[in-house]
């Protein structure tokens, strides 16, 4: 018998506890890589490629606070910026949901595809939508979700903006991160609202990656000491400053990641040591025969080690395969988007097994170390 | 016959060794699922605290939180002098005008980035219609001085919010003059300072609610019927209280973690359970067999290892609770989904919660061995005598 055979044999001598170890080496890796998806989705905002370039304008005081329209001639004028579109948040509800799934933004067709970019949507249907004042661009997996169709109305109730809109579909786009979202005419609005001169926030699009300091840091100084100064910064920026809101919730989720390796640790060792107790006596005849301490330890390690890792294959590896397959943007109504394992992610679930193989071998193999032969063949239990 | 639970107690004991881990290991779930599910009772609590229910709250039709509300400040001329309103000492209507904006500011070093903190303009008599929230530092402020009252446990989050310092909002500096304890509630998330100047400093022409106390009882619910049949108000009225004890949007997401996690970990824990019993079983083979012997049945048997299990587990569920128990009281925060802003509550540990914990263990212990009990009871007598 080779000394790997030795080993795996060994281990699965007892298949059932070797299977009940490896899967809750499993459970616990497969919870402790959706921690970390998790906190890497409160941390980490999706970013495409446009985003290096638009810029968010806000009021400096907070976002829920709006800016005026006549921002707009002033912003135009400065240097690097190719397209402005006034973005305000209607956050209406749609067919008296509770919890609207989908935002919808007011928003300037005529500089809306130059500042998103990325925004694919059939031909025709961008043309379209800039024609009717009472139209609208709704996202694909919207269109989806709702089982609309071009040509349906979209009929939002205001919760912010004291109207209620009608839209028409005319068309819809994808491309984006989230493709969810509702655009329509800021004017439409604006009527809607029997004149209104605000908009919520606006969004620029840079010339280039490099300009857009330059821009951010123009734009700040056009409004300062203005009735209304704004704070503009990168979108990737804006969506970070969200992460810091969730405060302790991030810690939380940390905290428990934590136990959950702890958890773990305790359960493995515990096994582990289950599994040597048992096998005392043929231990102590491998010493009899002239075995090495390294090389029985080395055995311990091995086995542990084995078990440790196809427990992070099952879990990490099943976890990883559940979030490639599952739709998370409609189980979670949009709260997460990405849930992406990444291979970082997977590093840390095999280095985490891979301690937890080496610690969980150590206690049994130096009690095993320290026991003499003749105790070791006397042991029964 | 049964077996003397003694059989069952001292095993546990006398095996502590073994079963130490699978202790621990139920106790970190069981504290995990107490802790998240604690955060979420706290949140709800904080809803459930706030409002007085001698209070009537009034907001704009359609809109669906109070910061999202606009009330005209004819509205507010003409509705607080319905009769149905009591009125104080002074002889002024207790009616406050509300207007809510969010203010983005820094965190409390060493904590970084920034976060939204709800500020609250109120009338004068304002305080007074919310008797749950008590000055505990400095003093109120004073209108027109751009002076506003913290909540003590917002300041202990925010930088520059000590009493006598000030912060920088939208082009105007405001001095925090006090401090004040909400008691546990939703105003525990709030800064406030006087109404009409917060409306010239962020510019805005309506409020956003207006709070009236009535008279009593009757005039309390024909002052509500009173705005709702004026339709050309387009104001929406009802009891403050039961304004926020709808405000639960926040603790959903968090009791779906705890449910999420209880269930994954308490899996991993059943395994691990499941693996002690069977050593447990294993070592005590030939016990099980002098025991059949002896005359005790089957069912004797997967009885007592199944109580012998769950025991092993209450000890570690109560350790959880113990475990999780110095948490209790502890403040904390998360951006609170209806406002959009720092919402600040407690880690809430109830008896009930502590038991549904218990519980919970209870389950992983009975779980875990109820296959590796049925699997003693089913060792042949002679074999289980002749094994070593």
């Amino acid at each position: 018998m080779t000394i790997g055979g030795f080993i795996s044999k060994n281990a699965l001598r007892n298949k059932r506890r070797a299977a009940l170890s490896i899967m809750s080496v499993a459970v616990s890796l497969f919870l402790f890589v959706t921690l970390l998806v998790l906190m890497r989705e409160f941390t980490l905002p999706p970013e495409d490629v446009g985003s290096s370039l638009r810029i968010a304008v806000r009021n400096k005081v907070s976002i829920a606070v709006t800016l005026p329209a006549r921002q707009l001639q002033r912003l135009e004028k400065i240097k690097g910026v190719v397209a402005v579109t006034p973005f305000t948040y209607f956050g209406g509800k749609y067919r008296g949901d509770d919890f609207t799934t989908f935002a919808q933004f007011a928003v300037d067709p005529a500089q809306f595809t130059n500042v998103f970019v990325d925004v694919k949507s059939s031909p025709g249907q961008i043309e379209a939508w800039m024609k009717d004042r009472t139209s609208c661009l709704v996202g694909k997996q919207t269109m989806d979700q709702y089982k609309l169709k071009i040509g349906d109305r979209m009929k939002l109730s205001g919760t912010f903006y004291p109207c209620d809109l009608d839209m028409k579909i005319v068309g819809q786009y994808a491309g984006t991160l989230d493709d969810r979202s509702v655009f329509f005419h800021h004017k439409f609005l604006e009527e809607s609202l029997d004149g209104y001169d605000n908009v919520g926030a606006w969004w620029v699009r840079a010339a280039s990656a490099e300009e857009a300091p330059f821009v951010i840091d123009a734009i700040n100084k056009a409004f300062a000491n203005s009735s209304a100064e704004v704070r503009a910064e990168t979108e990737r920026a804006f969506q970070m400053s969200f992460v810091s809101m969730w405060g302790n919730i991030k810690i939380l989720i940390g905290s428990i990641a934590t136990v959950v390796v702890f958890t773990l640790l305790l359960v493995a060792v515990s096994t582990m040591s289950m599994a040597i107790r048992e096998r005392f006596r043929e231990l102590a005849v491998l010493k009899a025969l002239g075995f090495r301490r390294r090389e029985i330890f080395a055995f311990i390690l091995a086995e542990s080690f084995g078990l440790a890792m196809v427990g992070a294959l099952v879990g990490a590896g099943g976890a990883w395969l559940f979030f490639q397959n599952i739709d998370i943007t409609k189980i979670s109504n949009g709260l997460f988007i990405n849930f992406e394992v990444t291979p970082k992610i997977m590093g840390t679930a095999f280095l985490v097994a891979s301690v937890l193989g080496v610690v969980a071998a150590i206690a049994p193999a130096i009690s095993v170390a320290r026991t003499s032969v003749v105790d070791g063949l006397k042991t029964l239990d | 016959m049964a077996l003397p639970l003694k059989y069952n107690v001292r095993n546990v004991f006398v095996r502590w060794r073994a079963t130490i881990a699978t202790v621990f290991g139920i106790a970190l779930v069981v504290a995990v699922f107490v802790l998240v599910q604690s955060l979420a009772i706290g949140l709800e609590q904080s809803s459930a605290n706030t409002g007085d229910s001698r209070n009537v709250m009034v907001v704009r039709k359609g809109s669906t939180a109070e910061s999202s509300s606009i009330v005209s400040r004819e509205h507010f001329k003409s509705l607080q002098y319905f009769e149905e309103i009591l009125r104080n000492d002074k002889g002024q209507p207790m009616a406050s005008a509300d207007m809510l904006v969010l203010i983005n500011l820094p965190r409390r070093p060493p904590n970084e980035g920034e976060a939204n903190v709800l500020l609250r303009g109120v009338s004068p008599v304002g305080p007074e219609l919310r008797s749950q929230v008590t000055l505990v530092a400095g003093r109120w402020f004073t209108p027109g001085k751009r002076e506003v009252v913290v909540s003590k446990r917002l300041a202990a989050r925010f930088a520059n919010f000590n009493v006598g310092e000030r912060f920088k909002t939208g082009p105007e500096w405001l001095t925090v003059v006090g401090w004040f304890d909400g008691a546990k509630s939703a105003f525990d998330s709030e800064c406030w300072m006087d109404v009409d100047e917060c409306r010239a400093i962020f510019d805005r022409e309506s409020y956003s609610s207006l709070l009236l106390r009535p008279k009593d009882e009757a005039s309390k619910v024909k002052l509500i019927q009173r705005i709702e049949n004026e339709k050309r108000l387009q104001l929406l009225a009802f009891v403050e209280d039961e304004y926020y004890s709808k405000q639960t949007m926040t603790a959903t997401p968090i009791k779906w973690l705890g449910g999420f996690l209880a269930t994954a970990m308490s899996i991993g824990a059943v395994f691990a359970a499941m693996n002690t019993m069977y050593a447990s079983v294993g070592a005590r083979t030939r016990e099980i067999g002098t025991l059949r012997v002896l005359g005790y049945r089957r069912r004797t048997i997967v009885l007592s290892f199944l109580i012998e299990g769950a025991l092993l587990a209450l000890i570690g569920g109560i350790l959880g609770c113990l475990l999780s128990l110095p948490l209790n009281g502890y403040a904390t925060g998360t951006i609170g989904f209806e406002t959009f802003s720092e919402t600040v509550f407690e880690f809430t540990i109830t008896p009930a919660l502590c038991l549904k914990g218990l519980l919970f263990s209870l389950a992983v212990g009975i779980l875990g061995t109820l296959l590796p009990a049925l699997r003693a009871s089913r060792l042949p007598v002679i074999a289980a005598l002749k094994s070593i």
